[in-house]
């Protein structure tokens, strides 16, 4: 990530100033269980498929390896097996605009960025850094309403949101004796990255995400296999009155990237807060610039 | 010192299964170290016939511990961070061996000869290769025995020289 060291805003920046060097590659014929390792690993989700002669191929996600699980593919299936290819490329000098319109229009979540004399493979441009980037490009602009904030209404700011104005207003719950099946059927059907599992007194217990569901698949377990025993326990929750910057410190101290809300109740979730939502929130509330028109 | 991986390899060395968890396999880097009296910094993992199945490094135990969104919240000065590091370690502890064990693996010889086993490590940018004989684990040779056993034979070569 590039040091941020001036005030401007976003207009004109450039992908190679976004982009994570670093990227996860495995060869065509490793197998599923060792892409999960690596993923697990290095905290990604998805890597990029190399064939033979370093050309990439195809990008294969947690998704991806959520529905092998669900088709019962064995974990020593080859990785060509289920990628998605070829990959998506830009260029490092390609305007950050123009990738992230790349991005909506194939509802990919991250593109490849190919550099040099011979076009290899020289970074990976992601959603969740573009997001953290602009975070980082805004908290640091006067223009920003963060900063009009603080100086207009003599305001610590991080005191002024709530967490409901930020969350995504939407969570649906599922049994802690549903299947694996069923979850993972649920979060296909509504795009979920993760969801709540609750008792019969629909008291939440538990979440199970798409990164528990791989970590299952690595581990053997049948997907008949109640959801209860992969959740992650007890569900990390906030009221939605709670203090934005409060939250996202629960949320970093958990290494997590979503926080279900509830209201009056801790059993009664009434939406879901991610670090996206949150930097999307922050990073857009200046209107004199990009940041505030990027759509997740 | 002979020419092969046999004269440079560690024949007492400590494993891990892929069952165990990392605050276990911590445990063993640390006796590893005492019973060797080398800094250890990789385990071989086993499974239990004794078949090696991976390798663990320092290197993927950092990885582990990194926080997922570090690069949001390294310019978030107005956070209390105090803490992070506790909770990150307490994370990656559950984890086990086996979620994040390398398994693409590469390993020689006793016979191997040392200039291939410096070959390797340079190639494959590894600084510690399990010494495999008729399919059972009998060594491990570290890139600083490997320095080591050289720079003696230059140290030989040098006097010859005067």
């Amino acid at each position: 990530m590039p040091i941020i060291d001036h005030l401007q805003v976003l207009k004109g920046l450039t992908v190679q100033e976004a982009m994570r060097r670093q990227v996860i590659r495995l060869d065509q014929n490793a197998f599923l269980d060792q892409a999960i390792r690596a993923m697990t690993k290095f905290k990604v989700n998805a890597l990029l498929v190399m064939g033979q002669d370093q050309a990439a191929l195809g990008v294969v996600s947690k998704t991806d390896l959520m529905t092998a699980y669900y088709g019962g593919l064995p974990l020593q299936t080859p990785l060509e097996s289920i990628m998605v290819g070829p990959p998506l490329f830009c260029q490092p000098q390609d305007s950050l605009d123009v990738a992230l319109d790349q991005m909506r229009e194939f509802r990919v979540h991250r593109l490849y960025v190919r550099g040099g004399e011979n076009e290899a493979v020289i970074g990976v441009l992601a959603f969740p850094d573009i997001v953290g980037m602009l975070y980082r490009f805004c908290y640091r602009c006067d223009r920003s309403l963060l900063q009009r904030r603080e100086r207009q209404d003599d305001l610590n700011w991080d005191e002024s949101f709530l967490v409901r104005e930020v969350m995504t207003p939407e969570v649906t719950v599922f049994s802690e004796t549903d299947s694996l099946f069923d979850v993972m059927g649920g979060l296909a059907e509504f795009k979920f990255g993760a969801v709540p599992l609750a008792d019969s007194s629909g008291q939440p217990t538990g979440v199970v995400s798409k990164s528990d569901l791989v970590m299952a698949y690595l581990h053997g377990l049948d997907p008949e296999t109640e959801a209860k025993l992969v959740m992650s326990s007890p569900v990390v929750v906030c009221d939605q009155e709670e203090l934005l910057l409060t939250v996202i410190k629960r949320l970093i101290f958990a290494d997590l990237h979503r926080i279900f809300v509830y209201k009056d109740r801790p059993q009664d979730l009434v939406g879901v807060l991610s670090l996206s939502d949150a930097a999307r929130f922050r990073s857009g509330s200046c209107r004199a610039c990009l940041v505030s028109r990027i759509k997740i | 010192m002979g020419e092969f991986a046999k004269d440079v390899m560690e024949p007492r060395f400590l494993t891990v299964t892929p069952e165990q968890t990392i605050t276990a396999a911590v445990q063993v880097f640390r006796q590893a170290a005492e019973a060797t009296g080398e800094r250890v910094f990789g385990l071989m993992v086993t499974d239990h016939q004794g078949k090696l199945v991976g390798m663990l490094s320092m290197y993927d135990i950092f990885l582990l511990i990194r926080p997922k969104h570090i690069h949001i919240w390294g310019e978030m000065s107005d956070l209390e961070l105090s803490g992070i590091i506790d909770a990150a370690c307490h994370q990656a502890g559950k984890m086990l061996v086996g979620d994040i064990m390398t398994t693409d693996l590469i390993t020689i010889t006793p016979d191997t000869h040392l200039l291939h086993v410096l070959d390797i490590m340079i190639k494959k940018h590894v600084r510690r290769i399990p010494v495999i004989d008729a399919g059972q684990v009998v060594g491990i040779v570290y890139i600083s025995r490997v320095f080591n056993s050289l720079l003696e034979k230059l140290t030989g070569a040098a006097a010859a020289c005067r």
